[in-house]
């Protein structure tokens, strides 16, 4: 566990960007996440990890409410998204989703050209008045996802036409337009080569710079290389959140420390 | 020997050798199973195989090719100047095949020797009497000549069922000794079964393949026949359809196409959006409950047969069309209209669509649709921008399939549209189909070489050649865009 000293971590931030407490979730009558308390930092890298089944993506997916679209899905308690409950029925959870953008683990672009794929944010929810911002908001968010260059000259080409990393950076930089607060990554790289996911990584570390990313991931060495606080799941409990370095050096659960030596997992 | 006992002498043989097989291979390795190279049943199935298979397939053949082979011969006893007169020849080959049926019948009844039959003759006793008392009647008394010709037809067609019998008998049981004699512990007759599977399969996608050519070749010849006696230009250009049965008809296709397309489109109109926005609700909106008892009531309708929606056309919508529409619009008074049948065709093609359809979109990936969600977009906006478009080909598939099955319906386009070939706008007229007009041309008294019968297949390879495109469109579409998503 060398790694985590690579990277500077400057979790001086201290402002809560989302706030869980009490937080449950059944799929019919399995009860898959229990009594989950999680302080997400604006500015940060926060990732899950845990065993498969953890429900660490299952965290995840409430907190941009895509936990509706599962019909068994019933959520508890409360998430407050810059002190505002999501789960509050005034809230619209599909412009809950534009603030809190999501990037999943296979990388799926829409079969539309690279352009209409980074677009379709923007235009279903109207940020744009004319084809001149459209074009700027496209070009921004393609070179925020580091991804510009390459395809700079193939815009209209098909968003599936590209290679796995290209494409993940691609749902990045779709997820990035429509300006989000919040961005939810659900294990980004498993579907990548090593260079690619590398390049994941390097861009995750960028965006830190202007939202709040959470990630879940399986691998720990990726946890320690990218992120500042680390939340460990275990059997649908939060069994230990803090900051990367104390996670992975000196756990204070014995659960924690089982899992990230190996023994469990 | 008949063709049903000596199938089953085979059979039996087959099944025999299947146990022999089995029990051959298990003995050469001292009842060890485990050191056969295959499972026991396999050794028994190549024999079963070897017995069978090629024995069968000799019997089709023979079966097929005999009467072929049979007919060239007896046409040749006929004479020349009958056998090079195609309807002349074929009266006359009529009639040897029904004395001969009636001789065999006559046999079969009265319990006559083939000797004394040999011995019976044209001339001297009364033939006809004679078979019209055993049920054959006949129209003229029997020309002597014919008679012979029925006697050697009959003669040849016996040694022909007896050198078949010997034949499939003996390759049944070459087939059955060798496969046998192969037998060892080291055979692999696992692959050897495997291989053969293949080949029958192959064998039977080439038969499909193959009817499809013969159909085609068919139709050719005929159409060839056709443009040789009737001028080609008219029959694409000519404005008219108006055959007469004393000659000089005019047989423009013209106005059948126009009937046929205009029929189609107005179906299509029906079924096209209904279909596709039935089965937008069966993929997405409906819980699983309800699309459980939903898309098979839709599949039902594609199960009733097209008669009854022509009842349906002919009873219900034609003239309440007539009565509650185009009366008081003043747009005719004809019961059987292009609107009656395009709309019932639309009925009747709504869950082909529709089933297609649902199937194409449940083929979009899930994860199109949480990318959508992910990003803020409804359910609507999510079907109509990303579901939509990535099923699009497929559907656009599903609808050009139902377009050449809507040009290609008959029944309902009979007791619906009419019968009146005319060229014109007003949906409420009668107007009718080029394949109504097939059926119309080929019913009544034939004669295979007038210009009237033989449009028939001029009309039907146009028939053809317009939905073949249609279809091979549809499957280039479908399988250009298919992986676009993966």
């Amino acid at each position: 566990m060398n790694d985590m000293r690579i990277v500077e971590r400057d979790v001086d931030i201290t402002e809560n960007k989302i706030t869980a407490r009490g937080v449950q979730v059944y799929y019919g009558t399995n009860h898959a996440l229990k009594d989950v308390d999680v302080d997400i930092l604006d500015k940060t890298v926060t990732a899950f990890i845990g065993p498969s089944g953890c429900g660490k993506s299952t965290f995840l997916r409430c907190l941009n409410r895509m936990n509706d679209t599962v019909a068994s899905a019933r959520v508890e308690g409360e998430i407050l998204l810059e002190g505002e409950n999501i789960y509050d029925p005034k809230v619209d959870p599909v412009q809950l989703r534009a603030k809190v953008g999501m990037v999943f683990q296979k990388p799926n672009p829409f079969p539309k050209s690279i352009y209409d794929n980074v677009a379709y944010g923007p235009k279903i929810h109207g940020l744009t008045r004319n084809k001149a911002e459209l074009d700027e908001i496209v070009e921004k968010s393609l070179r925020r996802a580091a991804i510009w260059n390459e395809v700079k000259d193939r815009l209209d080409a098909s968003g599936t036409g590209l290679s796995g990393g290209q494409q993940q950076r691609l749902c990045i930089a779709r997820a990035v337009a429509t300006n989000p607060e919040v961005l939810l990554m659900d294990e980004p790289c498993s579907a990548l080569d090593p260079i690619a996911t590398a390049q994941v990584e390097e861009l995750i570390d960028e965006l830190r710079s202007q939202y709040s990313v959470v990630i879940v991931t399986h691998s720990m060495q990726q946890a320690a290389r990218v992120s500042q606080k680390t939340a460990f799941f275990h059997l649908g409990h939060l069994v230990e959140y803090g900051e990367t370095g104390q996670i992975f050096t000196n756990p204070q659960d014995p659960r924690t420390e089982s899992y990230i030596t190996g023994r469990i997992g | 020997m008949s063709v049903g006992i000596l199938s089953l002498i085979v059979l039996a043989l087959a099944v025999v050798g299947f146990f022999v097989g089995r029990s051959r291979a298990l003995k050469s390795v001292q009842g060890d199973s485990r050191r056969l190279h295959s499972l026991p049943g396999y050794y028994g199935q190549t024999v079963f195989l070897f017995t069978a298979v090629p024995a069968f397939a000799l019997m089709a053949l023979w079966l097929i090719v005999q009467p072929m082979v049979i007919d060239g011969r007896i046409v040749g006893q006929l004479g020349p100047q009958i056998a090079e007169d195609a309807t002349a020849s074929k009266l006359a080959m009529e009639d040897v095949a029904r004395i001969a049926s009636g001789l065999d019948a006559l046999q079969a009844r009265t319990g006559m020797t083939n000797d004394e039959l040999r011995d019976l003759s044209a001339d001297g006793s009364d033939i006809r009497g004679r078979l019209a008392e055993v049920g054959i009647a006949l129209g003229s008394e029997v020309d002597p000549l014919i008679f012979e010709m029925a006697k050697s037809f009959r003669i040849m067609q016996a040694n022909g069922a007896m050198i078949m019998s010997v034949l499939v008998l003996v390759l049944a049981v070459a087939g059955f000794v060798l496969a046998l004699r192969r037998i060892h512990g080291e055979f692999r007759a696992r692959n050897v079964s495997e291989t053969f599977v293949r080949w029958l399969l192959i064998a039977s996608a080439g038969v499909a393949i193959l009817t499809t050519v013969g159909i085609v070749m068919s139709l050719l010849s005929e159409t060839i026949r056709f443009f040789g006696i009737y001028p080609i230009s008219e029959f694409f250009f000519n404005l008219t359809w108006n055959p007469q049965f004393r000659g000089g008809s005019d047989l423009g296709l013209i106005p059948l196409l126009w009937g046929t397309l205009y029929i189609s489109f107005v179906a299509m109109v029906v079924a096209v959006p209904i279909g596709i926005f039935a089965a937008i609700y069966t993929a997405e909106y409906a819980p699983p409950k309800v699309r459980s008892v939903v898309k098979p009531v839709i599949e039902l309708i594609a199960g009733i047969p097209t008669v009854v929606f022509g009842l349906f056309a002919l009873v219900t919508v034609g003239p309440f069309l007539r009565d509650y529409i185009a009366m008081p619009l003043g747009l005719g008074n004809s019961g059987s209209s292009v609107m009656t049948a395009g709309l019932v065709i639309g009925v009747l093609n709504i869950p082909f669509i529709s089933s297609l359809t649902d199937d194409i979109i449940n083929a979009v990936p899930q994860s199109m649709r949480d990318g959508s969600y992910g990003l803020g977009a409804t359910k609507s906006e999510t079907i109509r921008k990303v579901v939509l478009p990535a099923a699009l080909p497929g559907i656009v598939g599903a609808i050009l399939l139902a377009a050449s099955r809507a040009i290609g319906e008959t029944m309902i386009v009979t007791m619906g549209a009419g019968a009146a070939a005319k060229l014109g706008l007003n949906p409420f007229e009668a107007m009718t189909t080029i394949t109504v007009k097939i059926v119309s041309q080929l019913t009544g008294d034939l004669a295979f070489d007038s210009p009237e019968t033989l449009v028939a297949f001029a009309l039907g390879m146009t028939l053809f050649v317009i939905t073949l495109c249609l279809n091979i469109f549809a499957l280039w579409i479908v399988r250009k865009y298919r992986e676009q998503y993966e």
